[in-house]
């Protein structure tokens, strides 16, 4: 009944009512003359029923005489009207049309933190991947475009494509140069990077100024970069090198909940359907957050030709619905973690060839949380090397006359 | 019923086709008590917002209940829509 309203309304149908006491002869006349009668309605005082434009047309003398017309609906009888205005119609069709493909096509590309040869460079970049101005939006991907030229500039740290109006706008910064490193023949010192007490000095070449058992603090020199010389009482500006140990004390507070709650899945889930325009999302079929606690995945359905042509698909999101359960943590198992998140934590403090001397753990609970309370002594090399520079004459008179 | 129309009616089932594709019987099916399609009809007797009468080759079937609408109606078949309460069937007069 659905396809066969649907037909009548593409193809136009009439409403007419009928004030008639006897409107069953009526019915009986347009059945006999072949005429489909559909959604036939008593009102007050007659009928009110709907036959074909076509019927209507074919018989409209007879129809005229016993009946009145209400309503002509249809999608044939509104071309019908625009039939008239022909020029003026075309005219607004071609207007829409060319809006909407202008609006959905990239008509400039704008790359912005760098310069204009690096910017020529990412332009051939993007023909030799097909991407040539103009471009549907539809064919933009910004994720791609994004992992495409920083794989293939090697100076950027960071890119960034996105879609402004009909722009495409490239953003990138490029890589600051690296600090230089410190030459083997260059002066230098060596100076703590932690607060320590030393263990063992080994110095290669450089002055140590520390002894094992002095309590260094950061950035206090260990080997000093001047030494003098043999031959005269002048110092002399020399590479440092060497090994400085040092025993350093990390303290841990860790604390795990006793109960913690978990999102579970139940294995129930509901659809939602979105007509996607140009970015812009149209709910179709479907309800939006159904489930007060949820997990929420979305897919994207191109839709054959038209998704080519113009920025629309179809986006499929899926509601899957969890239940907050409360799961009690066993003492030895929140132990292990806190043990495992603290042992992490000193790795990411200590360099790979530290050795581990000592470790006092203790652990402890109150009614809602495990906790962790430790100290471990580590022997780390606790050097940094520094560049060291002459200080200049007339730096120093400046300095006296001051 | 027609001695002949009774004919063709056996036959048809002894050919086991639809009855109706040989005799001049009335089909008559329903959707639950919410829609009743009649098929090989003469016309419409009555028409009222409680009561339709569809006229057949031998007989009147006299449809009652609440709030009937005819969905469709063409020179085969009749489809009332409603709340059906009883369908009566009577020897044409």
């Amino acid at each position: 009944m659905l396809i066969f309203k649907l037909m009548y309304l593409i193809r136009g149908y009439v409403v007419i009512h009928l004030d008639d006491i006897n409107s069953e002869k009526t019915l009986n006349i347009l059945r006999r003359k072949n005429i489909a009668v559909w959604d036939v309605e008593r009102k007050n005082k007659g009928i009110k029923f709907k036959i074909s434009y076509d019927d209507y047309i074919k018989n409209l003398s007879l129809i005229n005489e016993i009946m009145k017309t209400v309503n002509k609906k249809g999608l044939m009888l509104k071309l019908n009207k625009v039939k008239f205005r022909r020029g003026f119609s075309i005219g607004l069709l071609i207007l829409i049309v060319s809006l909407y493909l202008l609006t959905s096509m990239i008509w400039e590309v704008e790359v912005v933190g760098t310069n204009q040869t690096n910017t020529n460079k990412i332009l051939a970049l993007l023909s030799e991947n097909q991407i040539n101005i103009p471009v549907s939006m539809s064919q933009i991907e910004t994720k791609k475009l994004e992992t495409m030229i920083y794989n293939n500039f090697e100076n950027y740290k960071f890119v960034e494509v996105f879609v402004e109006g009909s722009k495409l706008i490239i953003f990138v910064r490029e890589k600051e140069p690296e600090p230089a490193k410190i030459k083997s023949n260059e002066p230098s010192s060596i100076i703590s990077s932690k607060n320590a007490i030393i263990s063992k000095v080994i110095a290669k070449s450089g002055q140590p100024v520390v002894k094992e058992g002095d309590v260094v603090y950061e950035g206090q020199t260990l080997i000093m970069g001047i030494v003098k010389n043999k031959n005269s009482d002048e110092f002399v500006m020399v590479p440092s090198e060497g090994i400085v140990y040092g025993k350093t004390y990390y303290n841990f507070e860790m604390k795990e909940e006793k109960i913690r709650s978990v999102n579970v899945s139940t294995n129930k889930s509901k659809f939602v359907y979105y007509l996607k325009i140009n970015g812009n999302s149209i709910k179709i079929i479907g309800d939006k957050e159904p489930y007060e606690n949820y997990n929420y995945r979305e897919s994207n359905i191109n839709v054959p030709i038209i998704s080519k042509l113009a920025d629309i698909s179809i986006l499929k999101g899926v509601y899957y619905e969890e239940v907050i359960k409360e799961i009690e943590i066993d003492e030895k198992t929140a132990q292990n973690k806190m043990k495992v998140s603290m042992y992490d934590e000193l790795l990411k403090r200590c360099d790979e060839d530290s050795r581990i001397l000592k470790s006092t753990v203790n652990f402890s609970e109150d009614d809602d949380f495990y906790y962790l309370i430790s100290q471990i002594e580590v022997i780390e090399d606790i050097g940094q090397k520094i560049r060291i520079f002459p200080i200049n004459d007339d730096m120093t008179e400046e300095t006296k006359e001051d | 019923m027609s001695k002949f129309n009774n004919f063709r009616s056996n036959l048809a089932d002894e050919l086991e086709i639809p009855n109706n594709a040989l005799s001049d019987n009335f089909d008559l099916r329903m959707h639950g008590n919410k829609k009743v399609i009649i098929e090989n009809h003469l016309g419409i007797t009555v028409y009222e917002d409680n009561m339709v009468i569809v006229n057949t080759n031998d007989q009147k079937i006299t449809v009652k209940g609440s709030k009937f609408k005819i969905e469709e109606i063409n020179n085969y078949k009749v489809i009332v829509k409603g709340n059906i309460k009883e369908i009566i069937f009577s020897m044409k007069e």
